[in-house]
């Protein structure tokens, strides 16, 4: 008897072919798995939230547990939906305004986590080559996107250390993304020839 | 038309044709390459291997992410796992986006299977889908049972025997988050900040140049990066958490010595392992704890170079049935072999390299072919 699982990677495995099939050119397949993709994301989502959401966060307090205190947050919540209309779309700035809460909280601690520790681990003692690399790399880099000065002259040979750095760093960006890329290929490739054709021991 | 000008010209279906099967042939036949591991991950492996045996030390993995990047980041979430439940450690679970829910139930399933020992709500506890954030992550800080209330089986957490001792960030003191994007942002900016818990995160490899400066400046305790840090992780866990000795019945600790020796490299091996093998002294205990393996071992035995081998395909189920369960566990343990859902992103770096090799190869050729065309050309002018 075939199992579930069998029939549930015969199905992907279908699906990963179809999306694959768009290396040789574009095809009724590919459009079609890449539809159905979006068309059940936004269904399981919707379903998800609503059991995993309204339904424990709105639903129960509200009407099984009478907690009509949270009407008024999901007044709040719904204002969002005007949005969609022209007349009434300010009402939605309401919400928003509520949000700005977090924002408020998350400037001073935002600003200690991303910026005053970063500067403070950049204010190390050049005592190895490591910490004067950076240390040089960061006024380099700094120099070059400052543009009240022409970059020019000494001046202008320092910038281009930093432009120096910069590409290194695009560089290992590149390599990375080119990892990442590859790591999902092969995440493809373990499935069909490892879950599917059980190739892989 | 010479080679270059024809190689510029060379359709792209032929690379991507030429890519796959530079990713296929490998899988297909791994073979044993060396992982060398880096020290964001050793210090993620040792932080949370600190916490082995302790009732008041857990470990919150969050699982921010999309089936979309799960080929780097779910070998990373398996060998953490796997690592806590060899080690006996807490761990909860948790993720904030709906589509992370079924991942966390896949790799907690997939490594459970080999632990039956392991009890959820007892030895880790799964959180589940939590729609909204930054409230969780402030709550913890003061109480982790009314910040979360219930966990994914709709249980009360506080009621729960693994929150025996667990109260808040003092005790679930590391937070492990793995995601596609800004990975640690929350924990870092909210949690750390205001609570002083640790945070590690695993990213994919796309991610890891933007969080590098939080590595050096301390706000990250550990990072793994891509399945490259996933390979590395599932090595520590082979070498440290899921070895076995008598001294060591639950795995030993981590060691920057014993990662350097050579015979480390035979517990990690990726290709499949039926040799039993053993020192003289070791069969010589491995008899005297099980003696009536005796009879049956000392028949199939080889002895060579002063070690004793033993092929466990060699065994009928009848032979096994009387080992017994124990002897034989034990005695498959002492193949090595690792099966194969502990070992998919060493295997995946195996196709990684050859993959990486083919691209820097091709683009040597690319830069080598539009020189010597440019110069053609300017010739020719």
């Amino acid at each position: 008897m075939i199992s579930f699982e069998t029939i549930s990677n015969l199905v992907a495995a279908f699906f990963t072919l179809c999306i694959f099939s768009f290396l040789y050119k574009d095809n009724p397949f590919y459009q079609f798995a890449e539809q159905l993709l979006v068309g059940v994301s936004v269904g399981y989502g919707v379903v998800y939230t609503y059991f995993r959401v309204f339904v424990p966060y709105v639903w129960q307090p509200i009407v099984l547990k009478h907690q009509y205190i949270l009407i008024f947050p999901v007044i709040i919540g719904l204002l969002y939906l005007f949005r969609f209309s022209k007349n009434w779309s300010w009402l939605s700035r309401y919400p928003i305004a509520w949000s700005m809460v977090m924002v408020g909280m998350g400037v001073p601690l935002g600003m200690h986590a991303t910026v005053l520790v970063q500067m403070r681990s950049a204010m190390l003692p050049l005592d190895n080559i490591n910490t004067v690399l950076i240390f040089i790399g960061t006024i380099a880099v700094l120099t070059y996107f400052y543009f009240s000065k022409a970059h020019t002259g000494l001046y202008g040979k320092f910038t281009k250390i930093g432009v120096w750095y910069m590409m290194i760093g695009f560089g290992a960006s590149f390599g990375l993304t080119v990892m990442a890329r590859i790591s999902l290929l092969i995440g493809r490739i373990q499935f069909l020839v490892g879950d599917v054709l059980h190739l892989i021991k | 038309m010479n080679f270059f000008e024809r190689l510029q010209e060379l359709d792209r279906r032929w690379i991507y044709l030429i890519v796959a099967l530079a990713i296929i042939i490998p899988l297909v036949v791994p073979f044993n390459s060396k992982t060398y591991t880096t020290e964001p991950t050793e210090k993620m492996y040792q932080l949370i291997d600190s916490y082995s045996g302790r009732s008041d030390r857990a470990v919150l993995i969050s699982f921010l992410h999309d089936a979309s990047v799960m080929p780097e980041l779910y070998p990373m979430e398996i060998a953490i796992l796997r690592h806590c439940f060899e080690r006996k450690i807490k761990v909860f679970t948790i993720t904030f986006t709906a589509s992370g829910a079924p991942i966390i139930d896949l790799a907690l399933n997939r490594v459970k299977e080999e632990y039956p020992e392991i009890k959820s709500g007892v030895d880790y506890c799964n959180f589940g889908f939590k729609p909204i954030i930054l409230p969780i992550v402030l709550g913890m800080g003061e109480n982790i049972a009314t910040a979360i209330d219930t966990d994914a089986e709709g249980r009360k957490i506080a009621t729960l025997p693994i929150m025996k001792d667990i109260t808040n960030y003092n005790e679930m003191n590391l937070v492990v988050e793995t995601s596609g994007s800004a990975a640690g942002g929350y924990w870092i900016t909210y949690a750390r900040v205001k609570f002083g818990v640790n945070v590690a995160i695993g990213v994919t490899a796309v991610m890891a140049a933007d969080e590098f400066p939080y590595l050096q400046s301390g706000q990250l305790t550990g990072m793994l990066t891509g399945l490259k840090g996933a390979a590395e992780y599932e090595k520590l866990v082979d070498v440290f958490a899921a070895y076995r000795d008598d001294s060591h019945p639950h795995g030993r600790p981590f060691s920057s010595e014993i990662l350097r020796e050579k015979d480390t490299d035979k517990l990690v091996n990726i290709t499949t392992q039926d040799n039993a093998v053993f020192t003289t002294q070791e069969y010589q205990n491995f008899l005297n704890k099980y003696p009536t393996a005796a009879a049956i071992l000392d028949k199939i035995k080889k002895v060579k170079d002063g070690s004793v081998m033993i092929k466990v395909t060699d065994l009928t189920q009848d032979q096994k049935d009387q080992l017994g369960n124990d002897a034989w566990t034990a005695l498959k343990y002492q193949t090595h072999n690792i099966i194969y859902k502990f070992k998919t992103a060493r295997i995946g770096m195996n196709a990684q390299s050859i993959a990486h090799i083919m691209i820097i190869v091709f683009i040597v050729i690319g830069n080598i072919g539009y020189f010597i065309n440019r110069k053609k050309q300017n010739l020719a002018k």
